[in-house]
Parts: structure tokens; C-alpha cells; sequence
């Protein structure tokens, strides 16, 4: 009874938003004049058919997960860290700079690339930090804006600093220094590995640690946190050089993995991507992960789809914004005092019923 | 005289919890009728229907004989009937003018006609005696003006019928009489009105009649020129009052704490002490008298470190403090029950194993390696153990601490506190919403702990509660001592006087 | 022209958009709603504007449906928040991911992935007779758009209902003390029903302002975090209406001030310039601080029957 409670709020309101997000995504095909039963088909053939499509959509949610664990840190501590994508590109930035420059090849020049990468996101996530508790600022408007700051930024670096010639993009980054393939014939590279890797620690940090305990006390209500001897500056500077580490980090691994280069539109839309992952995902960083794979099969789904059908592929991002919309509102249903007063009627009926009978 | 109001069998339900249970209460034209009863007697939910707030869940209201379904508080304040809420219902950012023409429906018209408006709210106001100024913003004016300024809001919107809750607790003696003086004026012009209290002496002093509510239900409506105090109370906790029945103590042991000379806000009056001297030892509980917001507030947290004082210092078990940080008063082995146990004591949406365990997260106890792997099974078995030690009424530990009743809440900060072991504990009103058998084990608990060794600050608006368990008052008023006196037959005449600063 | 002149008249012209987005805002905020969602509510209204204009060749209806929209899109928001009692912010922001998807979703759906231009005729200017002509000033201000009227008109309006109307004073007590308001028989829900329709028709009519008064086309991102600056100049403006306009000149002329520069170039890269109107917002936000300020209920939900 009380497991179920729990799993009301946290499991069946993100699968029920998928699915109905996913009925409305069958009625748009529906509408575009294809069999959605068929486009569902495709959109699971692309996305899982073969060893190669399940490579490829094991790439698309790389930066999926970093974005979302990033957000998923940085609100489990009450930061409302919205620079999630310029966190990621001033890492690719960073990490293209010693990749690139420093002439140091390997499995040395590659994690002093990601390390870089995952300092500069720390850095760039450090800045508003600071901003928000020495002026006591709002953290979303000013992290947005660093958005925007690092993407010109980088646009500085491909179109003029470091151009290939005629072409506004960099040159791809050595051979040596790119991510290899953790098997043959799947495109997805250790890039990956790492993700999952980083989304376990904070597992394990947030729920099985002292520091991770608090850490999520203070983002619930820091007030109490404050009368109980908590330094709740310290976590809130902590949860953003961390949150922007793992964009840096998540940016620098996208380049050595996928991208090679510096070019328009790299990382454009992960930070909001990385905030829907980490809502759908109640903020937990395993659901996080399982949430990004999920999405990036539907995107990675979606180009067969399309092809296939001439359905756009862009209503697999209809599909992800529908389920966002779906789940916050279902969260906050389940905790309205209401909605509990309706399912403890009807619970205790239940329950008296199977207690008359027995 | 004949019925204004006539509330019958008015039910109101909150999930299983009955707050009302078949209530008749009438109000005759030009009478006083006080509700009489403890804290969560039901007097606020019934008011709420009263007023439209809330709908009830059964029962009938009619107001001048006729049946009224009051479904919103515009229909509320169309019928007449205007409340003063005890968390006065104010808009701070506005001017007391501007608070008073809110929700007019009197007048027609797209613009504010002030001076038309300004000489109706004058006519009232010298009328009722009333004196309030008009173009100060709230937040610039005392608190029984700002109570002046509802009594006025709820003229101005047509009120036959008044309702005031608790309208003394925040005010002071002068004021409290100021306020009797505008009543009595207000049924000799043939106002009624509903007092809400639970102070006897002036329940006594102001009612024509009284309507005793004890745990949402009616026990009796008397006159009250056929009663007296001993009366009342016994039908309002259900049985005599009688003098405390815990033993006082003379304290001997080592000061756990001092304050020396402390500033805090010093030119506030309300929220600040001014040059305060004090000390509590180990086995007595120091109880703080005084009405709220005379900077008990600050007391509070300047002497468990989420203030530091502006001059002065605080001293711990004869140490001074140098860093004023609630984590290095904690490690001093000072606890806190604050005021807010929401807002500052509870992290809401966590479980209770959790907010049982906050503080001592890095402890041996429930983890290994000093916080790098909590011990969960540890965890949940001594919250296990609190449950029953400290009676927390729940489903289950893992159960959010939102999820429960204020008073349960109030026993996983008291168990949390008490069970750290401290050498000073800091009580602020640890008993505000509590019911009667609520209150009295968290009572008990004090004297155990107290009996233990350990050095209790208690602050508590309610002076029943300082006069029942302190070993030693003092008294504050504007930020400073007025005067200290022994817990053992304490002069109850000369403390309350203290309390309004003479 | 002069450089100072174009500069200024550039001005007015980036300050309009997010006039009515701050508006919005401001509407919103003095309800006690807290909505972050205006870039996503622009980008919609800003697709559709351009939509309508492109097939109709009205850039008037466009700009009615573009709020229209606007409020659809909004009353989602307006019925999890207030109905449903989820959190302003986290909601704001599925909206801001909600609503720019679905723009790019009907674009490609009714254009395709072909790449050739879309392009729209913008709406004209109408000069006021006689004030076109003072100097300076004539071009500045009376030589624009109908919709820079309509703006700084709007801004009139706004003061003239905060201050000096009965609605305006109860529809304040909204925001500030809603349980206060609701004992004085204020309809607190409904009020804050109207000021998400506001709030919702005001942004979409700023981001169709973008596709039908600015620029011709219609792309991806072009509300360029508008949305988000708007919310610092409701901040910088201290929830007034005369504060938003000169917090949106201010901004509007950062922006203006960027395109000029651009042009000079003096050999750094324009990326640098384009920085300015986002380093402004963050130096601004930074200036002021935490300094309280705005509806004391603003973002907290209300229930009707609290316990």
C-alpha cells in the first residue's frame, strides 16, 4: 500500500504521459496521412532493428544524459540551472582547445581533453553561482543568458579564431584523441560508458552519502537546512561547479565522440532536452538515464520513420515536449490534497472489501 | 432582541478528522457572543464557514431568519458579515486607504473616487472612534492599528455582524482595553459581534454570552453574568484547572549558556533586543513570558547561532563563541525547537526516518566512513524506535513528514532534538497548534530531560505554558528583561503587568 | 540619417518586442503568477503570426492569431498551475520547451524541409501627420509601425489601471495577499485565470511582432532569448509599467547599439557585439541584486481551502 503511493507518484505518472503523448504523436501521423500503427513500426525498427541502430541510439542519448544529469543534480539542491547548454559547449570549446592544440595524443591527450572540458563547464556553472549568492540573484535568467554567451562564444572560435579556411567550422580533432567504439559495428563510443558511469556516482552520491543526503535537504527547504547546521552556500556553489562539470564533461565527450569538430548548431537545444530528462525523470538520476535512452530511440527511430513514411521526424520532439507537459501536471495532481483524499476513499474501500472477504 | 444568526448542526470534515461536529451557535442583535475554546477546538474552521472560506460539510445558516448558502466571502461580506482574522488580512505593499476600498462593491465606476471614499471612511471612523491614518502604508503602523484598520475594512464593506479572532493575542494591555472600548461601541450602535478567544479574564470582562467548543464539538452556551472562570474552564479542557503539577527546581548546575549584553536590531521594537543579559543553567527551564513579537524571535536564534549578535557575545559551558554558525552551536551540543517547525524545523518532503536522523547523518551510528555510506536498515530501525518512544501517530516511517498532523510533526523535531543528547535546548512555543494531550507530553518530555541535566529555554506566547513548567521567568517587552522571577508560586498579577512593559 | 539617429530609431524598434512581452510579464507577476514560459509563448505566436500573414497577406490577423495562440498555449500553463497547483517554474519551463517544439513541428509539417526562404511582407509604417515632421523626434516616435502605438499606448494604459482603478487595485491585491483579497469577495481564481490570458496574448503578440514587424522570415530561435530578458526588465522596471518601458529601451537599446556596431566591425569578431544585449541583462541583474521587490505572493500557489 504505501510502496504503491510511492510509485504512483514517481512511476506511473511518467509512463502514463508517454503513452499518452505517444497516443496524440499516433494521432498527428494519423492526420499527416500515415498508418501510425506502421510509423510506429519504423520508429522501432530505426531506433532498435539492429546492432547498428541500437549504436546509433545509444549516441543520440549521450548528451541527453549528461544535459539531464546535470539539471537533475543541480535541482536536487533547489538550482534552477537552465545553463545546462552552456555549460556543454564551453566544455566542447575547452576540451577542443587541448585536444586540438595541446599535441598530446592517447588515452593521456583524451582525459586531459574531457578534464578540461569538465573544468570549463565547472567554471561556466561556477559564475552564476556566484552571482546567486553574493547578489542573491535568479539563477535562471542569468544562467540563460551565459546560453547565449557561450554559444557566440564558440562562434567566435569556429568562424574566425580556429576557421578551416572557407568553411565557418574547425578542423576535426586527431585521430588519436577521438573516443573509439566500445564494439565493433556499433557507432556508440565509450563516450557513453562514461555517462552511465557518471549517472551511477550520483546515484550513489545523492542517496547513499551524507554529503548527497543533505545536499537534497537543502534543495527541499533550505531555511530548515540552515537551523540545521548546514553550510547551504557551500551546496548550492557545490551543485553548480558540479551540475556544469557534468555538461563540460558531457560537451568535451560529444566532440571526442561524435562531432570531431567545432561547427553551427553544436549542442543547440541539450540544455532544455536536459531539463525535460531530468523532469520526466523525477529528478532521480537512474530514471534520467532510462528517460534520455528512451528519447533518443525515438529520435534516433524517427529518421527511418520518416523515411520510410515521409512522416517529419520533429514529431518525435512533439512527443517529448507532450510528455513534459503531461508529467509536471500529473505530479502536481497526484499531490493535490484532493486527488489523496479520492485515493484513499477508494483504497480503504478496496481494502475493506478484500477484509470482509478473507 | 432577535436572532441575527443561527448556524445549525454545521459539520465540517478534513479527510477522516472532524473539526466540526454538529454545532448550533446563534447570535442575537447587539450582543457580544464569545466562542470559547483550546487551540484546534474548531473555533477558525467554523468561523471559515462562517465566512464562505470553507463549505460545510453538513448543517445549515441562516442569517436574519432566512436559509443562506454562504458559498464565497463576497456572499459572506453581502450578507454582512465581516471577520478580522488573527493573521490580519492586510496587503502589505498598500496604503491602509487602499486596503479599505479593496473589493468595494458598493460603488459603480472604472476609477477611484478618493475623496468620496476618503470621507465615507472618515464618517466610520469617527463614528466607531476608529483612529487610523490613511495614507501610511501598512507596514508603517502598530499592530493594534492595524487591527483598527480591519475593524474599519469590514464596517466600510457594510458588517453587521463582526467576527474577531483571537484579536488580543498580539496586542498589549493599553491596547487590548483600547479594543474593548471600540466593542462596546460597536453593540451600543447595534453592531453584533463574535469574539473569538481563549484568555478567560477578558472572555469574563466583554461577553454577554460564551460558547464553550471543545475538540470541534459544542459543550454549552452560558450568559456570562450566570458563570465564572472555574466554570468555564472546566468545560473547556473538561476538567479543573488546577495549579501546575510539575515540581519547579532550583538550579545549582553549570551555565550551558549566556548571553552577555546583546544588541540585536536594538531600535526595533519588535524585532530586536536590546542590551540583554542572561543565563541558563543545567536542570532548569528558563521560561521566556512575553507578547509575541517582543523579541523572543531573536532570542531564539541569536542563542543557537542562526543570528549573531551586533555587540555583546554569547557564551557556551563558559566558552565564548567566536563563529556565529548554527553547525558550530549544534557541535556545542545546543538543540533547536524553532517556531516555524515547517518552514525551519521539517525538511516537508522528506520521510520522518529522514528528518529524524538530519543532524547526525555522519555519525558512526548510521554510517560508515563518516557519511560515505549511510547505513539505510540503521536508519529505518531507529526511526522505528522514535515512532514508539515519542507516540508519532503514522503509517509508516518512509511516510513524508507533510503528510502528518502539526502536532506529529512537532514530535519528530521534539525526538530529533532530544535525542541528540543536547546540553541546552531551545523551546520556541513548541506547543502553537497543538491539542491538549499533545501539549501535555511534550511538557512531560521537558521535565525529563530537564531531570536529565539539560539546560531548557523555553519561549512561548502562551503564559499558561511558561507558568505550568518554567523553573525561572523572565520577562520581555520591546527587546529587554523587564524582570526575572522564581517559578515557584511566581506573582501572576505582577508578570503580566511586566509583560505590557510597566 | 545620422548615426545617432538610426541608432535611436533601432532602438524603439528592438524595444517594442519585448515591451509586450515584459508587459505580459508584468500582468502575469501582479497576479502572483510567475510565468518563465515567455520564450516558448513568443516562438508560437511568433510561427504563427507568420503563418497567418503568409497565407492570409494580413500582417493584422497574423498578429490577432499569433495572441491568440498565445493564450491557448498559456491557458495549459494557467490550468496546471492554478488548478493543478504545480510549480510555477518547473511548469514554465515545460512550456518553454512544449511551445517552440510545436512551432518547429507545424513549420516543417506546412513548408517541408525544403530550404528556399519563406518570406512575408512587413507591415508599414503610418506616420502621424504633423508630428512626423518635428525633427528628431518626428521620425523617432510618430514615423513607426502601428504596433510601437500600440505598445507605448498599452504602457499608458497599464500605469493609468495599476494606479488609478478600482480593477487595477484588487487585481494588485492578487498577487500580494491573495487570501486577503478572496475574504474581501476579489474572485482570486478568475483574476488569475485573466491574467494568464493577458499574459498569453501579450507574448504571442511579441514574438508575431518579430515575423511580421521586424523580420520578413521566420526561424528557428528567433525570440533569441527575448523571453528571459523580458523577465530581468519586469525585475529592473520594479513591477511598474513605467519601469518596463525604460527597462526595455534600456535593453532594446543594447540591442540596437549591438547591429551598429556589427556594421562598424573594427575587426572584432561580431559575435563580441552580439554578447552585449546578454552581458547587459547579466551586469543589470547583478547591479541590483536581490533588493525585494514585486507581489509578495508572486509564484506561491493558492489553495481555497488551506490546512
Amino acid at each position: 500500500m504505501k510502496k504503491l503511493t510511492k510509485s504512483l507518484g514517481s512511476f506511473v505518472v511518467p509512463v502514463l504521459s508517454i503513452v499518452l503523448a505517444l497516443l496524440i504523436g499516433a494521432i498527428i501521423m494519423a492526420v499527416l496521412g500515415a498508418n501510425p500503427l506502421v510509423a510506429m513500426q519504423y520508429l522501432a525498427k530505426g531506433a532498435f532493428g539492429n546492432a547498428a541502430n541500437i549504436g546509433t541510439t545509444l549516441t543520440k542519448a549521450t548528451p541527453l544524459i549528461f544535459c539531464g544529469l546535470c539539471a537533475c543534480f543541480a535541482y536536487k539542491c533547489g538550482v534552477f540551472n537552465l545553463g545546462g547548454e552552456g555549460q556543454f559547449i564551453i566544455g566542447s570549446v575547452a576540451c577542443y582547445y587541448v585536444a586540438y592544440c595541446s599535441g598530446i595524443g592517447g588515452v593521456p591527450g583524451i582525459l586531459l581533453s574531457l578534464l578540461a572540458g569538465a573544468v570549463a563547464g565547472g567554471i561556466w556553472g561556477l559564475i552564476p553561482g556566484v552571482l546567486k549568492i553574493t547578489r542573491g540573484q535568479n539563477e535562471m535568467i542569468i544562467t540563460i543568458m551565459f546560453n547565449y554567451v557561450a554559444t557566440l562564444f564558440m562562434g567566435v572560435v569556429y568562424t574566425n579564431w580556429l576557421r578551416d579556411e572557407s568553411v565557418p567550422q574547425t578542423l576535426p580533432v586527431p585521430d588519436s584523441v577521438q573516443l573509439p567504439r566500445v564494439i565493433d559495428g556499433m557507432r556508440f563510443t565509450w563516450a557513453f560508458v562514461i555517462a552511465i558511469v557518471v549517472g551511477i556516482v550520483l546515484y550513489y552520491f545523492l542517496f547513499w552519502t551524507s554529503g548527497g543526503f543533505k545536499l537534497r535537504a537543502v534543495g527541499y527547504n533550505m531555511t530548515a537546512s540552515r537551523f540545521n547546521g548546514f553550510p547551504i552556500k557551500r551546496y548550492i556553489l557545490t551543485s553548480f561547479i558540479i551540475s556544469g562539470a557534468i555538461a563540460g564533461l558531457g560537451g568535451g565527450a560529444e566532440l571526442l565522440g561524435t562531432q570531431f569538430r567545432l561547427i553551427n548548431g553544436f549542442g543547440a537545444g541539450y540544455g532544455f532536452d536536459g531539463v525535460s530528462m531530468a523532469l520526466i525523470g523525477q529528478l532521480h538520476p537512474i530514471a534520467t538515464m532510462i528517460v534520455s535512452i528512451f528519447f533518443a530511440a525515438l529520435r534516433a527511430g524517427s529518421t527511418t520513420m520518416q523515411a520510410a513514411t515521409g512522416v517529419p521526424t520533429s514529431v518525435s520532439d512533439i512527443i517529448q515536449a507532450l510528455v513534459i507537459v503531461f508529467s509536471v501536471a500529473g505530479m502536481a495532481l497526484v499531490k493535490l490534497p484532493e486527488f489523496e483524499a479520492f485515493r484513499l476513499r477508494y483504497f480503504r474501500k478496496k481494502e475493506k472489501k478484500e477484509a470482509t472477504e478473507q | 432582541m432577535d436572532e441575527l444568526l443561527r448556524m445549525e448542526h454545521i459539520s465540517k470534515r478534513f479527510g477522516d478528522f472532524y473539526a466540526n461536529k454538529k454545532i448550533d451557535l446563534t447570535v442575537k442583535h447587539g450582543e457580544v457572543h464569545t466562542l470559547l475554546g483550546e487551540n484546534g477546538a474548531g473555533k477558525s474552521t467554523l468561523m471559515n464557514i462562517l465566512i464562505g472560506l470553507y463549505q460545510p460539510t453538513e448543517g445549515k445558516i441562516f442569517v436574519n431568519g432566512k436559509e443562506e448558502h454562504i458559498d464565497s466571502p463576497a456572499h459572506a461580506v453581502k450578507l454582512g458579515i465581516g471577520m478580522v482574522h488573527q493573521h490580519f488580512m492586510l496587503v502589505e505593499a498598500m496604503t491602509v486607504f487602499e486596503n479599505i476600498i479593496l473589493g468595494d462593491r458598493n460603488v459603480s465606476g472604472l476609477f477611484i473616487d478618493r475623496d468620496a471614499r476618503r470621507r465615507e471612511i472618515e464618517e466610520l471612523s469617527e463614528k466607531y472612534g476608529l483612529d487610523v491614518e490613511l495614507d501610511k502604508l501598512i507596514t508603517e503602523i502598530s499592530v493594534g492599528a492595524q487591527q483598527r484598520v480591519e475593524i474599519l475594512k469590514a464596517l466600510y464593506h457594510g458588517a453587521e455582524l463582526l467576527v474577531l479572532d483571537e484579536p488580543s493575542a498580539a496586542l498589549t494591555d493599553i491596547e487590548v482595553e483600547g479594543l474593548f472600548a471600540i466593542m462596546r461601541k460597536l453593540v451600543s450602535e447595534g453592531k453584533s459581534i463574535i469574539f473569538i478567544s481563549h484568555k478567560m479574564r477578558e472572555v469574563l470582562h466583554i461577553s454577554d454570552r460564551i460558547t464553550v467548543l471543545r475538540l470541534g464539538e459544542v459543550i454549552g452556551t452560558v450568559n456570562c453574568a450566570e458563570t465564572d472562570g472555574k466554570a468555564l474552564a472546566s468545560m473547556m479542557i473538561g476538567r479543573e484547572l488546577s495549579a501546575s503539577q510539575y515540581e519547579k527546581m532550583e538550579a545549582k548546575g553549570e551555565c550551558v549558556a549566556e548571553l552577555k549584553n546583546v544588541d540585536y536590531n536594538k531600535n526595533s521594537k519588535h524585532n530586536g533586543l536590546n542590551g540583554v543579559s542572561m543565563k541558563v543553567h543545567r536542570g532548569e527551564i528558563v521560561g521566556i513570558a512575553g507578547v509575541d513579537g517582543n523579541g523572543q524571535t531573536q532570542l531564539a536564534q541569536l542563542i543557537t547561532g542562526v543570528l549573531a549578535p551586533q555587540s555583546g557575545s554569547v557564551e557556551l559551558k563558559g566558552k565564548s563563541v567566536s563563529v556565529y554558525d548554527p553547525s558550530s552551536f549544534i557541535k556545542n551540543g545546543v538543540s533547536h525547537v524553532p517556531e516555524d517547525r515547517n518552514l525551519q524545523g521539517l525538511v516537508g518532503d522528506m520521510s520522518i526516518t529522514d528528518n529524524l536522523v538530519l543532524k547526525a547523518t555522519t555519525a558512526e551510528k548510521f554510517s560508515r566512513g563518516k557519511g560515505l555510506l549511510l547505513k539505510k536498515r540503521d536508519m529505518a530501525r531507529y526511526a522505528g524506535e522514535m515512532v514508539g518512544r515519542y507516540d508519532i501517530r503514522c503509517t509508516s516511517v518512509e511516510q513524508t513528514v507533510r503528510s502528518l498532523s502539526g502536532g506529529n510533526q512537532q514530535k519528530v523535531i521534539l525526538a530529533r532534538e532530544m535525542e541528540s543528547e543536547p546540553d541546552l535546548l531551545v523551546a520556541a512555543h513548541p506547543t502553537r497548534g497543538l491539542d491538549i494531550g499533545a501539549t501535555r507530553f511534550v511538557h512531560d518530555k521537558m521535565i525529563e530531560a530537564r531531570d536529565k541535566g539539560v539546560g531548557i529555554l523555553l519561549i512561548s506566547a502562551d503564559f499558561d505554558e511558561i507558568l505550568e513548567v518554567s523553573d525561572r521567568i523572565l520577562v520581555f517587552f520591546e527587546g529587554r528583561i523587564m524582570g526575572e522571577y522564581s517559578g515557584k508560586n511566581p506573582p501572576v498579577e505582577e508578570i503580566s503587568l511586566a509583560m505590557t512593559g510597566k | 540619417m545620422t548615426w545617432i539617429t538610426s541608432l535611436l530609431l533601432a532602438t524603439v524598434r528592438m524595444a517594442v518586442p519585448l515591451l509586450f512581452i515584459a508587459l505580459a510579464e508584468l500582468y502575469s507577476e501582479r497576479a502572483g503568477m510567475v510565468n518563465i514560459g515567455l520564450e516558448g509563448l513568443a516562438a508560437i505566436g511568433s510561427l504563427v503570426g507568420f503563418l497567418v500573414c503568409y497565407i492570409t497577406g494580413s500582417t493584422w490577423l497574423g498578429i490577432l492569431c499569433g495572441a491568440l495562440v498565445g493564450v491557448v498555449v498559456n491557458m495549459i500553463y494557467a490550468y496546471a498551475t492554478i488548478s493543478l497547483c504545480a510549480d510555477h517554474i518547473v511548469y514554465g519551463m515545460a512550456i518553454n520547451i512544449f511551445a517552440p517544439a510545436l512551432a518547429s513541428f507545424i513549420y516543417r509539417v506546412y513548408f517541408g524541409t525544403g530550404s528556399d526562404l519563406k518570406q512575408i511582407e512587413l507591415m508599414a509604417g503610418i506616420g502621424i501627420p504633423g508630428l512626423k515632421n518635428i525633427p528628431f523626434f518626428g521620425d523617432l516616435l510618430f514615423n513607426q509601425t502601428p504596433m510601437v502605438y500600440i505598445a507605448f499606448l498599452l504602457v499608458i494604459v497599464t500605469c493609468i489601471f495599476f494606479n488609478k482603478t478600482r480593477a487595477g487595485l484588487n487585481y494588485k491585491a492578487v498577487g500580494e495577499h491573495p487570501q486577503a483579497a478572496a475574504t474581501l469577495g476579489i474572485p482570486v481564481v478568475r483574476i488569475k485565470y485573466l491574467s494568464c490570458v493577458l499574459c498569453g496574448a501579450l507574448s504571442g503578440i511579441g514574438g508575431a511582432y518579430l515575423t511580421t514587424c521586424y523580420s520578413n522570415t521566420y526561424s528557428q530561435g528567433n525570440v533569441a532569448g527575448r523571453g528571459f530578458i523580458a523577465l530581468a526588465a519586469v525585475i529592473f522596471g520594479r513591477w511598474t509599467g513605467g519601469g518596463v518601458l525604460l527597462a526595455c529601451l534600456f535593453f532594446g537599446f543594447c540591442d540596437a547599439l549591438q547591429i551598429r556596431l556589427q556594421v562598424g566591425s573594427f575587426g572584432v569578431p561580431y559575435q563580441f557585439f552580439q554578447m552585449i544585449p546578454y552581458v547587459a541583462t547579466i551586469v543589470v541583474l547583478s547591479v541590483i541584486g536581490a533588493k525585494k521587490g514585486g507581489p509578495q505572493a508572486n509564484g506561491k500557489p493558492y489553495r481555497r481551502e488551506q490546512r
